[in-house]
């Protein structure tokens, strides 16, 4: 088919290259892509300039915690430096967002280890493919650790990568905990609510 | 259960052994959103009863709705050689079926092999029998109990024996010669614990013996040939059991 008369969606390319990448995004079809690229379109210059501009900022500064690996724009983040936080209390998380769920219900005082996934045999996906060597190092480490709150989702690969820490972290003989099952099963932890979180950490039983 | 996946922001995408209509795959809308119509059910390893219809086009049929199955085997979240199992019995299943064949027997297998593993101990044993178990189900039956060549049964002969992957099973010494493609040399006594796994009920399995690394190579080369690749939940299953 000749290039001029390639289905046209009647809109200038500039657009249209706007819409295919925030479709890319999660959750955001091409519908939602268009009505979102018309909203910035009748934005003021100023507004799309700092969306653009908030969007290179956080991508070129935001990098992993060297400590927790949660997100940070400095070496060591802004949890694992406030010396008033019990550094030997640490909450494994699966990913940022678990963390800042935690966070949002203002019940945990300790430190956190995000692994950046969960295990998933189904998927392919082992304890070398997340960052569990990291923790046992940390755990094993000289820095005294009092207690390992895993607190991985409430699914299939959230279980097996509960077992799996308990099983390799038994050796350092830490305190290792899992939040209590009032997590909505087969649920993520991001989406739940701040009491709900809350009776999951203090009710947590040892593994 | 066999296989899930959010699909876009609220949808599930999910592949299921099925008694009934074989190996299905569907779309649950707004699974992750409606806790009353599906909760925790659209899980890999879950055993549930699905309401589903059929899509006049496209291979997904739409499920609408997830209950608790009728036969609900023991969680295997207790222990993580138990999940690894599980995984891994899911996953082999999976890779044998076809879609929409008749599976009535599959199912019964994988159902008895997943309230084995629940009831525990997970075993190499339980494996072994699950992996003979399931291959028959689906038309890949293998024989240790007899050489295929002279039909002389395992307790009879003596010395090595080869379980050749062209020939469903094993071969004994002397008929080797007329069966010279790549084997892999087993025990005698090996293939009698592989012939009693093949026919011994799943949740007998517990107390049983399995084959040695022999019998493990055999099983592991026959399925290689079958599937022409490894099982993803196999490095880890080997990792913890
Ligand atoms: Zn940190
Ligand atoms: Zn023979």
């Amino acid at each position: 088919m000749p290039e001029n008369l390639k289905r046209n969606d009647g809109l200038p390319p500039a657009m249209t290259r706007l819409v295919k990448e925030l479709s890319r995004l999660p959750g955001i079809g091409e519908k939602t892509a268009s009505r979102l690229a018309f909203n910035l379109l009748n934005r003021p210059r100023q507004e799309v300039i700092a969306l653009a501009e908030a969007l290179l900022e956080m991508k070129e500064r935001v990098g992993l915690c060297a400590e927790c690996f949660g997100l940070s724009d400095r070496p060591r983040c802004a949890i694992c430096e406030d010396a008033a936080r019990e550094h030997d209390l640490i909450c494994v998380v699966e990913g940022p967002a678990d963390l800042m769920a935690i966070e949002r219900a203002r019940s945990f005082n300790g430190v956190y280890h995000v692994l950046h996934g969960a295990i998933a045999p189904l998927d392919g996906i082992g304890p070398d493919d997340i960052k569990v060597s990291e923790l046992i190092a940390r755990v094993s480490g000289p820095a005294p650790v009092r207690e390992v709150i895993i607190a991985t989702n409430a699914t299939v690969e959230g279980e097996t990568t509960a077992l799996y820490l308990a099983k390799v972290l038994k050796p350092t003989e830490v305190k290792i905990t899992r939040l209590a099952r009032g997590l909505p099963a087969g649920g993520d932890l991001e989406y739940s609510d701040a009491a709900t979180l809350s009776s999951a950490l203090n009710g947590r039983r040892e593994l | 259960m066999l296989r899930a996946r959010d699909y876009a922001e609220a949808d599930r995408i999910v592949t299921l052994l099925t008694r009934d209509f074989g190996k299905l795959s569907g779309i649950a809308k707004g699974a992750k959103a409606s806790r009353k119509r599906f909760e925790r059910k659209l899980e890999p390893l879950s055993c549930v009863t699905l309401f589903f219809r059929r899509r006049p086009h496209g291979q997904l049929v739409f499920i609408t709705r997830a209950e608790p199955g009728e036969t609900l085997h023991p969680p295997l979240d207790d222990e993580l050689t138990k999940l690894a199992l599980g995984a891994y019995m899911v996953e082999l299943a999976d890779a044998l079926m076809r879609e929409e064949g008749e599976a009535a027997r599959a199912f019964r297998v994988l159902e008895d092999a997943l309230a084995a593993a629940g009831q525990g101990p997970p075993t190499l044993a339980l494996r072994q029998a699950y992996e003979l178990q399931m291959m028959e189900a689906t038309g890949y039956g293998l024989d240790f109990a007899r050489c295929r060549l002279c039909g002389n049964r395992v307790e009879t002969l003596t010395g090595a024996l080869y379980f050749v992957v062209a020939r469903g099973g094993i071969v004994c010494g002397r008929c080797r010669p007329e069966a010279p493609e790549g084997a892999v040399r087993l025990e005698g006594q090996s293939a009698l614990v592989l012939a009693h796994l093949a026919v011994t009920p799943l949740e007998l399995i517990a107390s049983a013996t399995a084959a040695g690394r022999d019998g493990a190579a055999a099983l592991n080369r026959f399925l290689m040939t079958i599937l022409d690749r490894r099982l993803r939940s196999a490095d880890f299953l080997d990792g913890v059991l």
